[in-house]
């Protein structure tokens, strides 16, 4: 009995769980009210159709995108030493892509009808391609993900076959993370040419956007990976780090973002040098409008220019309380780039009056609905990556990566304690 | 191990034709998307006079009735366009454009939107998943998101007309659709659209002052050919290349010229 009250005293973990658990429930009271009574329950309108649920899935699936860079980097540039670290970012994304899918369930007006996105097919439509390399990655990153669910001590007691089945998967890892990075440099991008091929939208009717997309989920992804890793080996004893590893990790995130800042830079730079109807009003909604905090704090100098700084620079990037800081700037600043992308060119309105044509403007603040069921759906990810943290070792960056090839070589005492 | 047997550039290739094979098909797959199926003799179109159009809304309380459309939307918004010299105002009428190259249509990811070859950009009601991306991509906010489900009764009924096809379900993406089943009914007993009032879209004979006219632009003969070769008209936001099937002719046109 005594044992017992030891065993489940309360500690901070279970406080995160907890609170975790009452945001998960809130977002499925939210989930149920929406599939019952549809889509009133939100703040969206016809003239702002997309708004906070897109957002987060826009931001999960770019901030899973360290799964497929780092896969590639492992397999097919062959830097094994990130192997254990591409193992979390695999984990991450499963659980990311699994996160947008949720949302997305909710999202569209019809959830009974989720399965003709992959049965009727529109090829023309950008969005058709982002369905099937979405519902395609989803499963190369299930497959990539079975040999961590087959490492785990539970199944390997209770099923050491089904275990050794799902470990074998692992040496399909170069193939699948070829298929992944072919699917993810089509849709990471293409989830930016969704707005950029909108005539109707002159703020997005750019180029500019697909590759804004994929350099930022890049960078992102990579961020998240490392900043989860880093947490979780602060927070929990069953989470292993190499920090010289994610030190290096964090400096290419560096790069990356100054590669970033650039292109971003030019994009919002050419279009000062012309009037355009609605793109020059939809510039000024973000530099000068209601978007502007959003902009100028949240994008460009927290989410760009601080973190660059401090991951370029050699002393503040091996302070690991500063680097952890740096990592979360940049992951909140693809978060804020994807919500000002997605609003600013729904908040400008052309009229198409004949003799007229003027920039209008539209609001949007999302409902308490929308805000329920976004907590619950982000609790969820937090929750399966503390899950994958305690129990599935997905943060174990110190065993080098071939020891699990073989089960049985694995097969060590984990006897019943 | 499997993985050290892989040769980096044996990857690559593989990638590479990969990529290759699935942009070769794509653009296959493009260049079809871009015409729509089948053939027919007709090209409809509608031209709407904007002189004549005082703004009272009868099209538009035509259209809510025949297509029993909920009183939270609106196939056929009219507005005030604009007060010219601080004249009279002048009224716009806005259906669905049926544009030749329609955004909507492009941007559907399966295909729910789509072209008849007779120009109608029609609406599957059955297969939208409601993801809204058609209404995002329309520059002429012509489509409406079925927020929640139309219930009740339908205020325009029956003052208005009687509904002749069924109710969207709540979830889905609506609009304007020339009033197709009128068009193809009539035709199939003989009737012209445009001339025939039981063949030509409601809110066309529902206008009390002649403003909105119907018709086939590939009959020489046709009202809306007739219109369109006498006076000047205009396309709404025609800089777009969406090629609009509705035309409005000038307010003011026999006053000052334009």
């Amino acid at each position: 009995m005594n044992r017992l009250r030891n065993k489940i005293r309360p500690g901070p973990i279970h406080l995160w769980i907890l609170a975790l658990s009452v945001l998960m429930a809130a977002g499925a009271v939210a989930g149920v009210m929406v599939f019952v009574k549809g889509l009133s329950l939100t703040n969206l309108s016809d003239f702002v159709p997309w708004g906070l649920w897109i957002t987060i899935d826009l931001t999960a699936i770019a901030l899973s995108a360290g799964a497929f860079t780092l896969c590639a980097a492992v397999y097919l540039l062959g830097l094994k030493q990130y192997e254990p670290l591409a193992r979390t970012a695999t984990y991450i994304g499963l659980i990311g892509y699994s996160m947008a899918m949720l949302m997305l369930l909710l999202d569209i007006g019809r959830p009974d009808r989720f399965w003709h996105g992959f049965v009727y097919w529109n090829t023309h439509s950008i969005l058709w391609e982002v369905t099937m390399c979405v519902g395609l990655y989803m499963l190369v990153l299930m497959l990539e993900t079975a040999p961590i669910i087959g490492r785990s001590e539970f199944l390997q007691q209770r099923w050491p076959k089904l275990a050794g089945r799902l470990e074998s998967i692992h040496h399909f890892a170069p193939y699948l993370a070829i298929a992944g990075l072919f699917l993810s440099l089509l849709h990471q991008s293409s989830l930016g040419a969704t707005y950029g091929v909108l005539k109707a939208r002159p703020l997005w009717y750019r180029p500019g956007l697909s590759i804004l997309f994929i350099v930022s989920a890049v960078a992102g992804g990579i961020s998240l990976t490392a900043l989860a890793s880093m947490l979780s080996a602060r927070f929990s004893n069953r989470a292993k780090v190499k920090d010289e590893l994610i030190e290096r990790l964090a400096f290419v995130v560096g790069w990356i973002m100054l590669g970033y800042l650039y292109f971003r830079f030019w994009d919002a730079f050419s279009m000062t040098y012309t009037y355009e109807p609605g793109r020059t009003e939809g510039l000024s909604l973000l530099t000068q409008g209601p978007l502007s905090f959003n902009f100028w704090v949240g994008e460009i100098i927290l989410g760009a220019v601080i973190p660059i700084v401090l991951l370029l620079n050699g002393r503040t990037r091996r302070h690991p309380e500063v680097r952890m800081l740096a990592l979360a700037l940049v992951v909140g600043g693809v978060a804020a780039y994807r919500w000002d992308t997605n609003l600013a060119g729904q908040l400008v309105v052309m009229t198409y009056l004949p003799h007229s044509i003027q920039t209008l403007f539209t609001r949007y603040t999302p409902s308490l609905i929308e805000f329920m069921a976004g907590a619950g759906v982000v609790a969820y990810g937090l929750m399966a990556f503390t899950i994958g943290v305690r129990y599935l070792r997905v943060v174990d960056h110190t065993d080098a990566h071939n020891t699990i090839s073989d089960p049985r070589i694995v097969e060590v005492g984990v006897g019943a304690d | 191990m499997a993985d050290e047997k892989i040769h980096r550039r044996g990857m690559i290739k593989m990638t590479a034709a990969g990529a290759a094979a699935v942009t070769g098909l794509r653009w296959a797959r493009t260049a079809a998307a871009s015409s729509p199926e089948g053939e027919s003799p007709h090209s409809w179109a509608m031209v709407i006079d904007q002189e004549k159009c005082t703004g009272c809304g009868y099209c538009n309380l035509a259209c809510q009735a025949h297509n029993d459309v909920s009183p939270e939307i609106s196939w056929n918004v009219v507005i005030i366009e604009s007060h010219i010299d601080g004249g009279e105002p002048t009224y716009i009428s806005r259906p669905c454009m049926h544009c030749e190259q329609p955004p909507c249509k492009d941007v559907c990811p399966v295909g729910a939107s789509y072209q008849r070859a007779d120009g109608i950009v029609m609406m599957d009601y059955d297969r939208c998943i409601g993801c809204r991306y058609c209404e995002v991509a329309c520059p002429y906010f012509a489509r409406a998101f079925n927020w929640e489900a139309f219930t009740g009764p339908n205020p325009a009924v029956p003052q208005w007309g009687f509904p002749e096809v069924p109710r969207r379900p709540r979830g889905v993406v609506e609009k304007c659709s020339f009033c197709f089943h009128r068009i193809d009914r009539g035709l199939k007993v003989g009737l012209e659209p445009g001339v025939d009032r039981e063949a030509t879209p409601a809110c066309v004979g529902a206008c009390p002052l002649g403003a909105r006219n119907f018709g086939d632009l590939n009959n020489p003969d046709s009202v809306v050919n007739e219109l369109l070769s006498a006076d000047p008209y205009c396309q709404l936001r025609d800089d777009l290349g969406t090629g609009p099937r509705v035309y409005y002719l000038s307010p003011r046109r026999t006053e000052a010229p334009v």
